[in-house]
């Protein structure tokens, strides 16, 4: 139970950094980015009209007051109305974020499914061919561009082989009763292979090096010299005794992913049209329509905070030679 | 001695007094021109670059500043924090009526936050304005909107820089009788009652990266959802894609006199809920709008002074003053709202997405919206226009970007793009032999707008050769591959009963453009520097 003290006082501080981030945000919108009735002028809009608008959004407060109204909305766990869409914030994101996390989660799992045993086996035929060319496709992977790789790969399965479909999550129109009735068909894992598919090549590049070369660091410790001069076949060495004690840093990497999952590959959702949370950050960036992206901005915040001190916690029991204090 | 002191000090002044002399004038100040970035618009980027290439050679100091399209509007509009911006106006079916871009000159419209940022101030030009607008005679108000024309060009209060072609393809294997219409292309409002199927399947599917901000007709602040919405609600007139005014829910249209326009509806028109449309619902709406914080068509609805029912069918519309635009743009432009729906709702512009009533009397009857993803409408079969209707409904998807649409239409997914094509993916469409590449002509316009406010814009002269040195032929031959045409008036060619083909070009024309510099006072330093 020493352990209780020290999880407090985490959560806390997480609690102070989401407040901070919040504070952020707040003025970092309305001092940076243009009057969302400014768009409006192109819409024939007079100033008086605009001003009408302004007032409707709460703008037309002092700034300080804003602030509160906003802080204790957020506490309440209300975004407030969006700007653009003139609807409450939540219940625009929750779609949206559930959206993004069912592409990302399906690519990470694949990325990490395969690039964890594939570096690990590449550490062990190191130096061969095998090795350089998993070097090369994971760096190549890595390295370009995804609206690139997406839109060869629309091209080749979907235009030229018409395989499968190139945009959105499902075949419209569709009507589905809730979130869960929208993704558990065939139709949208029809959607889902071609983005998920290049989401997982371009993060398939960090579990694969970080494994492999995490492992190489590992096989000069001593109690795999141990576990050689004991007689132990090369394989139960290798993932029992070496892949275990090399999955550190890739519990991190993987948290890390994950946390910034939740605001989703913007380009791969644009180029595939994926009615993900990482298209409205843009649209809300675009068209100053700060309610929508403080709360997508606090999202992917909280993700990455709370998957952090997950992580920090999870290393303790991973590696006991890590101590929570 | 003495001489030779007095004689060398004379050389001397001889010698740094001519270069005095000419530095009296002073070096014009850099010149900033504020235009999209590459990603947003390629084409007023590119432009930006080839104007500014030109002014170099008239000796000026010139950068371009790509800038992030919204802080580009705030800094035009808001700020009026600029020299030199381009920008655009886009072209709607209801700025066909000359009313609204003429208004961009209008000195009313130069304070903070309007539509006439440049701030060009003629009290001459704002008299006629002022003029035309209430003038009832089509044809003394076509005389005037020609004069204002006139009056503006030699002033070159902006440069309009081209109008831009629309350029769309639609699916020709699937339909037939697709008849673009100037400035809407294939998403106009005729289109979905136009289209023949030639296939089993009787949906006409759009896609486009635009979607609308909300469906609520007592909120809605875009084009798109006003361009998706007007199939649903109806108007008691539209205009046809020659831009004529056709009676539609109206059975006639009668000016009593200059400030009363009567209104008699056609006899059995019904609701998509069933129940009739009665005169009443005609004042309800106009009234509903005019008391509401909404401003959309405010600047519609400024004339009219109220609604009168005179019998279930018949309204008449008593103006507060003659209104040329009245009796074509509002009556086409405002939708009539079933009252027994609206009247129980007590903040219209605070209904929950879910909660807001699709309920109108248009030829087509609302079925699905999906944010972000996808709409749906569906014929609506009482509709007195419906025998004409060859479809069964109408989708429009929505894609991230236009390379998803123009994916989209090759795969088949959708029928008719409803914004234009990237000016690459045009060739790749005209080569596929399932497309049919539509091209019109647009009414908007590109513009470069001057400062007033700023040193030197102030001259008439410098802004004039300014203007000549823009090879506007070359932006559209160049940058356009020919698919638009040099802009010359704030009302374009194709806008032909209003458009003055006769006013003051100012065409490229580098030599006329030093000429007017020089003219005007203007030198230039040894090293090539513009001065004054």
């Amino acid at each position: 139970m020493r352990n209780s003290g020290y999880l407090i006082r985490r959560f806390l501080q997480a609690l102070l950094a989401l407040f901070i981030i919040a504070t952020l945000l707040f003025f970092l919108f309305r001092l940076g980015l243009p009057d969302p009735t400014t768009v409006l002028v192109s819409e024939g809009l007079s100033p008086e009209q605009r001003e009408d608008v302004r007032r409707q959004f709460g703008l037309d407060l002092p700034l300080w007051n804003q602030y509160l109204i906003f802080l204790q909305n957020t506490l309440t766990g209300d975004f407030g109305t969006s700007f653009h869409y003139r609807a409450p914030v939540s219940e625009i994101i929750w779609e949206r974020l559930g959206n993004t996390l069912v592409l990302m989660l399906a690519a990470i799992f694949v990325s990490y499914g395969i690039g964890v045993p594939l570096g690990a086996w590449l550490s062990w035929r190191r130096g061969s061919s095998v090795d350089s060319w998993g070097i090369f496709f994971g760096l190549m992977f890595r390295s370009a561009p995804m609206f690139w790789t997406g839109m060869i790969s629309i091209l080749i399965f979907g235009v030229w082989l018409e395989w499968l479909p190139t945009s959105g999550m499902r075949t419209l129109p569709y009507e589905a009763t809730g979130f869960w009735d929208k993704i558990l068909t065939l139709d949208f894992l029809r959607h889902l292979i071609l983005p998920a598919m290049i989401v997982a090549l371009f993060y398939l590049g960090s579990p694969l090096l970080i494994m492999r070369n995490t492992m190489l660091e590992v096989y000069g410790e001593d109690f795999i010299e141990m576990a050689r001069a004991k007689g132990l076949q090369e394989r139960s060495v290798l993932f029992r005794h070496a892949a275990r004690n090399a999955l550190l840093p890739v519990v991190t990497q993987l948290a890390v992913t994950i946390g910034l999952a939740a605001g989703g590959q913007v380009v791969v959702e644009v180029v595939f049209s994926w009615p993900g949370l990482g298209r409205e950050i843009l649209n809300a960036v675009r068209t100053s329509d700060f309610p929508l992206a403080q709360a997508c901005f606090l999202i992917m915040a909280t993700f990455v905070i709370f998957l952090n001190l997950l992580v920090d916690i999870l290393y303790s029991t991973l590696d006991p030679r890590v101590r929570l204090s | 001695m003495c001489r030779g002191k007095v004689a060398s000090r004379l050389a001397l002044c001889l010698a740094l007094g001519v270069p005095v002399a000419l530095q009296a004038q002073t070096a014009v100040e850099p010149i900033e021109i504020i235009t999209t970035t590459e990603a947003y618009d390629p084409i007023r980027y590119e432009g930006a670059y080839i104007i500014a290439e030109a002014w170099r050679e008239l000796g000026l100091d010139v950068t371009v500043s790509p800038t992030e399209f919204s802080t580009l509007l705030s800094k035009f509009y808001d700020q009026q924090d600029f020299a030199v911006t381009i920008s655009g106006w886009s072209g709607r079916v209801d700025r066909l009526d000359p009313q609204f871009y003429l208004g961009t000159l209008s000195s009313d419209n130069a304070v903070m936050g309007a539509n006439n940022p440049g701030g060009y101030s003629n009290p001459e030009y704002d008299k006629l304005f002022e003029a035309q607008s209430r003038e009832f005679d089509q044809t003394k108000r076509q005389e005037m909107v020609h004069k204002l024309q006139e009056i503006a060009a030699p002033d070159a209060p902006l440069a309009i820089l081209f109008h831009r072609d629309e350029v769309v393809a639609y699916n020709k294997n699937n339909f037939e009788n697709m008849k673009a219409m100037a400035g809407e292309a294939l998403y106009s409002e005729w289109v979905p009652m136009e289209a023949k199927p030639l296939t089993e399947r009787k949906t006409l599917r759009y896609g486009g990266p635009q979607s609308p901000d909300n469906i609520n007709p007592m909120l809605a602040n875009t084009v798109w959802a006003w361009k998706w919405m007007r199939l649903y609600y109806d108007r008691l007139v539209r205009l046809t894609p020659d831009v004529e005014v056709k009676n539609w829910m109206a059975e006639s249209v009668t000016a009593i006199d200059e400030q009363t326009i009567e209104v008699k509806l056609r006899e059995g028109l019904t609701f998509h809920d069933g129940m009739p449309v009665t005169s009443a619902d005609v004042k309800f709406s106009y009234d509903y709008l005019v008391n509401s914080d909404y401003g959309y068509f405010n600047s519609y609805l400024t004339a009219l002074d109220n609604v009168e029912i005179l019998d279930d069918l018949t309204v008449r519309f008593n103006l507060n003053a003659p209104s040329a635009p009245f009796g074509s743009i509002t009556l086409s432009q405002i939708s009539i709202l079933p009252k027994h729906i609206w009247e129980k709702i007590e903040n219209p512009m605070e209904l929950a997405p879910g909660d807001i009533p699709t309920v109108g009397s248009g030829p087509f009857k609302f079925s699905q919206y999906t944010l972000g993803e996808f709409m749906k409408l569906d014929k609506f079969e009482d509709h007195f226009h419906a025998d004409e209707i060859a479809i069964d409904s109408v989708e429009f998807q929505i894609f991230a970007d236009s390379e998803g649409v123009f994916t989209a239409i090759q795969t088949g997914q959708i029928d008719v793009t409803a914004w234009r094509m990237e000016a690459g993916q045009i060739p790749l469409a005209e080569q596929n032999e399932n497309l049919e590449v539509v091209s019109v002509p647009d009414f908007g316009y590109y513009h470069l707008t001057y400062n007033l406010r700023k040193p030197h814009f102030e001259d008439v002269a410098f802004r004039r050769a300014l203007t000549k040195a823009i090879d506007r032929e070359r932006i559209v031959n160049v940058l356009l591959d020919g698919r638009g045409e040099p802009g010359s008036s704030v009302i374009a060619p194709v806008n032909a009963f209003w458009h003055n083909a006769f006013t003051e070009r100012l065409d490229y024309d580098m030599e006329a453009a030093k000429t007017e510099l020089e003219e005007a006072g203007y030198s230039w330093s040894s090293d090539g520097k513009l001065q004054k």
